[in-house]
């Protein structure tokens, strides 16, 4: 699964990778949102990979985990300095401001609570859902995330239909940025250092097993419901995370079009991992990255076409791509995948 | 969108063509986001329409007066699709990537609601003339600055109202039973907090207080509710689709209660959209045509109206939304701060708004600390015989309220 056979290729090319990912705010300040975003893109395309790809299972749910997330780390946030049913009210009060201590205690304190409580969530979801297989999980999930936004968007104490506002960074602007910047970057890595690790492991096989023939790896005795929450929970722990530093990226959101945002970003997740390669590590990173190029692109020069445009493109990755861009080049060039092909010439000279 | 821009620039500089001082001034970028697409559309329009009409208005009076030199206004405009997080990244995009140093605001609350974080972190100045929500207001934005009035005032004319009419029904003010019907979001929620605050005030019960559905399209359920339940006031704000579906289906479903209001009727054209089913609603409006503001740009709000019109063809035959003044008025705002200021600098033309103290078409512009306007009232005005004419508070009446609400007959 690596690019090159070399060892010192391998240290070499993810040296480059922290390099440009360290240097990229500062060589590109006035892109920084954007990069940003494409972080949250890779974060989401990567932990929908290990339900999705490598699993098995298709939810379409996981944006439960980034609106919950966004909603457990704002009240966190708030929570730690204010009475939040205050701060959300509708009605006007009094001014509320944070100091960069209490903003940054919020942020990586909510941020990490928001992990955890969707983990947990995730469990306690998991033990109703995944009796489901195949369509009726994908739509049991995606119901769950259009619930979650109306229910949320009733709740008075979160502020309702009309969301919350979180404070924004109470220092500089510029410093403001990288800290979001980094938090996601952080977020990404580390995700990507531990879900390399993972798949290498016995866990990584048994998942595997579970989504090439589930039965058999319950006879085989390896206890499947067990094996499918744990990885949905991990799943759940970055996305979780993610959502809760998006809420204070954003400054603002509300349920239904920013925080459960169901025809958004949860399905971006899907089309990324689909454009990159399901259950490949690097498909969805790949994805994410075609498919936050190919969305900025649309949505600032064919304003108008966009949704044509992101249409045309999943029918044609459906039609003629079903494997990702991974995928097709495994086969075109297997070699680079550490895969070797026996050419018609050695098979002869075996013969003889 | 940019095409539109390039579009509007060429039809400005050919509109002020005739006008050699104004042809000279160098262009002053501002950024705006504004919904073209999705449910805020209609309205997004109407703000477009009246930021493009006052910057026609001041090219033509010599454009902005800097010191020496003079400048015309240029907005650099994006479509946010009703969309928060959209909105929100392009205010990112338009001021780190087009370079904005001013703003002006998007359509509806929640919109302004999602920029002005943005605003606030990179503090470039944004006066809004479309987020009436107090929950704006309440986080200690220092670049925030609305010329409209907050969303509580909108119909608690209404309630008040209501309150004085109570013994025409032959009730006491204690057994009016009031219904509430608002859409989920900032403006609308701040609305139903004001005429809360305002019943339980007046004493009166909430006998229904309801959301309407999402998209907005339907509240037939709610009303079939008020037709057995028999409030006497029904209270009804969802933005212009909200206030299409309700006029539409209130006729539809023949609803008799004596005092109905809602908000932004006018923009919704309820009366060419439905005729006599409009008739008798009260609508809240920040501002009336006819009521007796003025300025030396724009001429009284009359003239302003009729300009307008002028102008824009397609509100020919409609009560012009003050959607469209109110963003008219955002802009001049701005041209009189820098005015003031003597200096592009931010800080000081930031200050310079802060410090605004304004007799306008629109009304009185005088910012609070927190960054509303406290120098202008709502009125309220009541649909009669297809013509919105201003019935409360009082002192701007013109016409009396038609009290109890007759059912149209066809």
């Amino acid at each position: 699964m690596a690019f090159t056979e070399s060892k010192t290729g391998k240290i070499g090319l993810y040296g480059v990778l922290l390099v440009a990912t360290i240097v990229a705010p500062f060589l590109f300040p006035n892109y920084s949102v954007q990069l940003a975003t494409l972080w949250i893109f890779i974060i989401v395309a990567i932990t929908w990979d290990m339900t999705g790809g490598q699993m098995g299972y298709n939810s379409l749910g996981n944006i439960f985990f980034y609106g919950t997330g966004m909603y457990a780390a704002a009240v966190v946030g708030i929570g730690l300095v204010y009475n939040v049913g205050d701060y959300t009210a509708a009605a006007g009060g009094g001014i509320y401001e944070f100091t960069v201590t209490q903003w940054m205690t919020g942020y990586l304190l909510g941020s990490l609570f928001a992990g955890v409580f969707c983990a947990i969530t995730a469990v306690i979801l998991g033990y109703l859902f995944f009796g489901l297989r195949g369509p009726y999980f994908a739509i049991g999930t995606l119901g769950v995330a259009i619930a979650a936004g109306e229910l949320v968007s009733n709740w008075d104490w979160v502020g309702g239909g009309q969301g919350i506002s979180l404070p924004i960074y109470p220092g500089d602007a510029g410093v403001g940025k990288n800290v979001i910047y980094f938090g996601f970057a952080a977020v990404g890595v580390v995700l990507f250092i531990f879900v390399k690790w993972l798949y290498s492991t016995r866990f990584g096989a048994a998942i595997n097993a579970i989504r090439d023939d589930e039965e058999k790896a319950e006879a085989m005795g390896l206890q499947t419901l067990r094996y499918k929450l744990t990885a949905w929970a991990m799943s759940a722990f970055f996305v979780g995370v993610a959502g809760g530093m998006s809420g204070f990226q954003l400054g603002h959101f509300e349920p239904l079009e920013t925080a459960y945002q169901t025809i958004n970003l949860g399905i971006f997740m899907v089309v990324c991992v689909l454009l990159g390669g399901k259950g490949t590590l690097w498909g969805p990173i790949i994805g994410a990255v075609m498919f936050q190029i190919f969305k900025e692109v649309t949505w600032n020069y064919f304003l108008g076409w966009q949704w044509v445009a992101l249409g045309a493109l999943i029918v044609v990755t459906v039609v003629y791509f079903q494997d990702g861009l991974m995928g097709w080049l495994m086969q075109k060039k297997p070699e680079w995948f550490g895969i070797r092909v026996e050419k018609k010439d050695d098979a002869a000279q075996t013969a003889q | 969108m940019k095409l539109k821009t390039i579009a509007l620039a060429v039809s400005a500089m050919m509109a002020s063509a005739g006008y050699a001082a104004a042809a000279d001034c160098e262009p002053l970028n501002i950024g705006a986001a504004i919904s073209l697409t999705g449910k805020y559309a209609t309205n997004g329009v109407h703000t477009q329409n009246g930021y493009e009409f006052a910057i026609k208005k001041i090219d033509e009076a010599g454009g902005v007066k800097i010191g020496d030199k003079c400048y015309n206004f240029k907005i650099t405009y994006y479509d946010d699709e009703s969309k928060g997080d959209r909105a929100a990244t392009l205010a990112e995009r338009l001021i780190n990537q087009d370079g904005m140093q001013y703003m002006l605001g998007p359509y509806s609350s929640g919109m302004t609601k999602a920029i002005a974080p943005v605003t606030e972190k990179y503090q470039i100045p944004m006066i809004e003339a479309e987020g009436a929500s107090r929950s704006l207001f309440n986080k200690g934005y220092k670049y925030l600055f609305a010329v409209l009035s907050t969303s509580e005032q909108y119909l608690a004319s209404a309630v008040t109202l209501m309150a004085e009419k109570a013994g025409e029904l032959g009730k006491d003010v204690k057994d009016i039973k009031v219904a509430i019907a608002v859409e989920n979001d900032p403006f609308s929620l701040d609305i139903r907090a004001g005429v809360l605050e305002d019943a339980e005030r007046a004493g009166m019960q909430v006998v229904i207080d309801e959301k309407l559905p999402r998209d907005l399209s339907d509240m037939s359920a709610i009303l079939t509710k008020v037709k057995l339940v028999k409030p006497d006031l029904l209270i009804v704000s969802g933005h212009s689709k909200g206030a299409a579906t309700a006029v539409r289906q209130i006729g539809e479903q023949q609803i008799d209660t004596p005092m109905i209001a809602l908000t932004h009727c006018e923009a919704a054209d309820v009366v060419g959209n439905f005729g006599a089913a409009a008739n008798g609603i009260l609508c809240s409006t920040q501002w009336a045509e006819t009521l007796s503001y003025e300025d030396p740009l724009f001429g009284t709000a009359a003239n302003w109206e009729q300009e307008f019109k002028e102008t824009y063809p397609e509100y020919k035959d409609k009560t012009v939304p003050y959607q469209s003044a109110q963003a008219s008025a955002a802009v001049y705002v701005f041209k009189d701060a820098f005015e003031r200021a003597g200096t592009l600098d931010k800080e000081k033309v930031r200050e310079a708004i802060a410090q605004t103290d304004m007799k306008t078409f629109y009304g009185d512009i005088r910012f609070s600390e927190a960054g509303n306007n406290i120098a202008k009232p709502m009125v309220l005005r009541q649909i009669q015989d297809g013509k919105y004419n201003v019935v409360a508070p009082s002192e701007f009446a013109s016409h009396k309220v038609d009290f109890p609400r007759r059912l149209p007959t066809n």
